[in-house]
């Protein structure tokens, strides 16, 4: 049996028991659900040892030191580092890498967030506000944005208590970050439907040929 | 005699209120098989951000460099997969170059499945007017890396062939021969990443494809920093629609639709009755 | 010697070669006439062609503009495109190292530029049948910059980020009151726990899917640092899988630590802070088990969380626990908002971090964030005033890259 012909017969009738009981969920906990369940585990947790191996530990570190590149001792050093973690005596070493880590990362990130994230933001909040020059609604979308920011950004200023001033405008600001959560809770909801449109569909369409 | 006690009588309120989640299971099921066994034909409008892209995309010239990320997992192909179709479609019909990389590792998979899909029915070549380059674990690493040179990367195509052996590859050096950079991204590393350094830092123009989770967050980036953006499904068939090519995503918006008008009558009923229910309350406690 | 036989071959030959020729050349006369005609007049050439170093790059690159053709979209209208060309000596010859359509105006060569070295670029104006060059333009050399002046705002807002950030860190450490509002959240927190102690079940505490190197885990364990300590006193147990196995080292350690500080350290059962899976949906699926199985009073999703945050949510308020949840991921705070009791919104993570751990680097930064969003707020305003008034040089200033230098 080829790859092509299982992906059409036998891989699809497994997907479709699994699909059907993981979807049993829905009605109660119940043994198949927590079959796929552990089966899904198992799998991904072997699988991402695999992946592991074959797309990190060994293209970044044992080809590099199979090919004489010693510099590539060092980051080996502080992987064996990491693993001490699992012997108390000696588990301090492990601060080491992970002190590199957030470091570097950091080290990197700042500077990519400060530009996108913070210049480009502002840049994109300085609108025109002048009424004669625009449409009515491109001036309201402009006065919303404009409120929205500041407000959000007082809402989240620890420095000082929500009371007063600062309390009114982080009133404001909490409105608007509800608002922007429904919509993101829509968006969401118009995701799931959409996953659950495509299982709906393999069920229908590939396994029992209805649509 | 004690008479037995009786459980005082809920309302059609409270008994509403209370409705057992699997009723609204089964009428989510039956709003989206319906329309998917039966399809209504509901119209469909590009919104903004995806006529945006599209334009962008249709203003390239014949012989265009396109560089498409396929970060996503089979997970999110659903939403994904139709509108990677959908651009590769239109690359293709536009005679555009587009060389593919993934940032996951099941997207270099799910590049060769829409590339082999895609080319049927137009007269390109692996190679000439295609390139897979696979996957590389590494994220934001791997994009500065495409800045200098794309070797570093990615040495060989997804299927170990150097890349000097590839006439698309011999033009192909870093990010400026790129002309336009279209990623579809599930998640993390994903599209904000492309942003920052293939916008931000090599200032090349970028357009974007996202499930529809991440949609709101990369919104604030249009129009400045992303020309366009495709948000999910809706995304996707908004793309076709341009495109001229219905597919999946499409056949899945009277489905989309139908759902979304039960969710919106089981959320306003609800809050109605959640309303009734504390006024009742107030009432009840009024009077005692 | 001629005879009558060889003449007439001759003959029919020499006619066979002159039809072939007759009908070559009539195929090429339809050709020709079937494209466009070639151009008897060469086009007019590319002026005021300018070539200079990138600017802001570590060489091997050189910048070139010039002004179309004026058969360009013009004129005769018939320019195809142009063909830049380079050599080291102003008479030549000239190598082409850059194609471009017609229409085009500037093109960067990055084609081997070495750096240093002199250069002559012109470029030639194409037809269908003809070209034209420019006149010559150079010497250019390719250079370094050592400083990247496109960049040059980035710099200065990260120098103010880092001194705000330090000042304050350094603030903090002299013991100096940094004040930090109340989150809601956290009075919560408490009476969650005790809820849990008096029901007799456990507390269960994701602290997100990500790794120790995202800030909101480091978050999370802090937080953890303190529900640990807490559960420690009212003996109850906690449970707490990991998406990351470094994340399990660190939580395995921050729990221990938080039972020896209440007192209780042979209370901790290492068996309660362990490993799941490193993949999202096989790990919320076990979750969902623990919590179906296990049912704790009380659910905390603390940290960075993705897709499965929803799922893990609404399964936990199926089973009835209290629910608390703190994240900085935007996308899914509406779930955590909508399915938990409190949720602590985005930097409220960190806040709470801070608020509970005081710890001096922690406060310092938060204060240090806090005045950086007066400072953003402070651009907007200002920037909103000047451009409204007239001046765009302010918005300018945010320009990514920085051109005012160019």
């Amino acid at each position: 049996m080829t790859l092509e012909t299982f992906d059409t017969t036998f891989g699809l009738w497994i997907g479709a028991l699994l699909t059907l009981c993981i979807f049993s969920f829905l009605y109660k906990d119940n043994p198949f659900y927590r079959f796929a369940e552990h089966l899904f585990v198992g799998v991904s947790a072997g699988y991402w040892l695999v992946y592991n191996y074959w797309n990190i530990v060994k293209p970044n570190l044992i080809d590099p030191l199979a090919a004489r590149r010693w510099q590539y001792l060092l980051p080996l050093a502080l992987g064996i580092f990491m693993l001490t973690r699992l012997c108390p005596k000696i588990g301090w070493l492990s601060r080491w890498p992970i002190a590199f880590m957030i470091g570097s990362g950091s080290g990197l990130m700042v500077i990519t967030y400060l530009q996108s994230n913070f210049l480009e933001q502002i840049k994109s909040t300085l609108v025109p506000l002048d009424p004669s020059g625009q449409p009515w609604y491109v001036l309201a979308n402009n006065l919303i944005l404009l409120v929205g920011v500041v407000s959000g950004l007082v809402y989240f200023f620890f420095s000082k208590a929500h009371t007063g001033v600062t309390g009114g405008v982080a009133r404001i600001g909490i409105v608007f970050l509800m608002v922007s959560f429904g919509a993101s809770f829509g968006y969401t909801v118009m995701a799931r439907i959409s996953l659950l449109i495509g299982r709906l569909y393999f069920l229908l369409h590939k396994c029992a040929g209805f649509i | 005699m004690d008479s037995v006690p009786t459980k005082p009588r809920r309302s059609l309120v409270d008994r509403l209120k209370d409705i057992d989640r699997r009723v609204i299971f089964v009428f989510i099921a039956v709003a989206v098989i319906i329309p998917m066994v039966w399809p209504i034909g509901l119209s469909l409008k590009a919104s903004p951000p995806s006529r945006a892209l599209f334009r962008e995309v249709e203003s390239l010239p014949r012989g265009s460099v396109v560089l498409m990320a396929f970060d996503y997992d089979p997970a999110t192909e659903i939403e994904l997969g139709p509108m990677c179709l959908a651009f590769l479609k239109q690359c293709f019909r536009k005679g555009l170059k587009v060389v593919g990389l993934a940032l996951w590792p099941q997207g270099a998979q799910l590049a060769r499945a829409s590339f082999s899909e895609a080319a049927k029915g137009y007269n390109v070549r692996y190679g000439v007017d295609y390139v897979n380059l696979g996957f590389k674990a590494g994220g934001i690493v791997v994009i500065d890396s495409l800045g200098k040179d794309f070797r570093e990367s990615f040495p060989v195509d997804v299927d170990g062939r150097p890349l000097s052996d590839l006439p698309l590859m011999k033009k192909v050096k870093n990010f400026a021969d790129i002309d336009f950079v279209m990623a579809l991204s599930a998640g993390d590393p994903g599209l904000p990443f492309w942003i920052m350094i293939a916008q931000g830092r090599f200032g090349r123009k970028v357009g974007g494809g996202c499930t529809a989770v991440s949609a709101p967050m990369l919104y604030p980036y249009f129009p400045n920093q992303l020309v366009g953006l495709l948000g999910g499904m809706k995304g996707a068939a908004e793309y076709e629609l341009l495109v001229g090519e219905k597919g999946p995503a499409t056949r899945g918006m009277d489905a989309q639709s139908i759902a979304h008008a039960a969710i919106v009558f089981f959320i306003i009923i609800g809050n109605v009755f959640f309303f009734i229910s504390k006024r009742k309350q107030k009432l009840m406690g009024a009077r005692a | 010697m001629l005879t009558r036989a060889s003449v007439s071959f001759a003959g029919r030959r020499l006619l066979h070669l002159s039809m072939c020729v007759l009908a070559g050349s009539l195929v090429l006369c339809c050709q020709a006439l079937c494209q466009s005609p070639p151009s008897d007049t060469p086009p007019f050439p590319a002026t005021n062609l300018v070539a200079k170093d990138t600017p802001d790059d570590d060489g091997g690159s050189i910048t070139l503009s010039w002004t179309l053709s004026a058969d360009d979209s013009g004129g005769k209208n018939d320019v195809i495109g142009y063909e830049v060309r380079r050599s080291k000596d102003p008479n030549g010859p000239f190598e082409t190292v850059k194609s471009v359509s017609k229409g085009t105006s500037g093109v960067t060569d990055e084609s081997k530029v070495e750096n240093d070295a002199g250069y002559y670029y012109q470029v030639v104006t194409k037809d269908v049948g003809s070209e034209t060059p420019s006149t010559v333009f150079g010497p250019i050399q390719a250079g370094v910059q050592w400083f990247n002046l496109g960049r040059l705002n980035t710099l200065i807002v990260t120098l103010i980020y880092i001194t705000l950030l330090l000042y304050f860190i350094v603030q903090a450490k002299k013991g100096a009151k940094l004040f930090i509002r109340r989150i809601a959240g956290l009075d919560a927190l408490e009476e969650a726990v005790g809820r849990a102690t008096e029901m007799g079940k456990p507390i269960l505490y994701v602290p997100g899917i990500s790794t120790i190197s995202d800030v909101a885990t480091i978050a999370s364990l802090n937080i953890l640092s303190g529900v640990a300590r807490t559960v420690a006193e009212y003996d109850t147990r906690i449970i707490v899988p990991n998406y990351d196995p470094i994340v399990m080292t660190v939580a395995q350690e921050v729990v221990r630590e938080g039972f020896l500080a209440a007192g209780k350290p042979e209370a901790y059962n290492e068996q309660d802070v362990f490993y799941v899976t490193s993949s999202q949906f096989p790990f919320v699926a076990a979750v969902d088990g623990i919590m179906v199985r296990e049912r704790p009073a009380t659910n905390l999703f603390i940290g960075m969380f993705f897709a499965e945050s929803l799922i893990l949510a609404e399964t936990g308020a199926s089973t009835g626990a209290i629910q608390i949840a703190g994240t900085d991921a935007v996308a899914q705070l509406p779930f955590f908002i909508a399915a938990c009791d409190y949720t602590l919104i985005g930097e409220e993570l960190y806040a709470a971090s801070a608020y509970l751990s005081r710890a001096p680097l922690l406060l310092g930064s938060l204060k240090g964030q806090d005045w950086m969003k007066m400072f953003l707020i402070g651009c907007i305003l200002i920037g909103l005033i000047t451009l409204n008034a007239g001046y765009d040089g302010f918005k300018s200033l945010f320009d990514i890259p920085l051109t005012i230098f160019r």
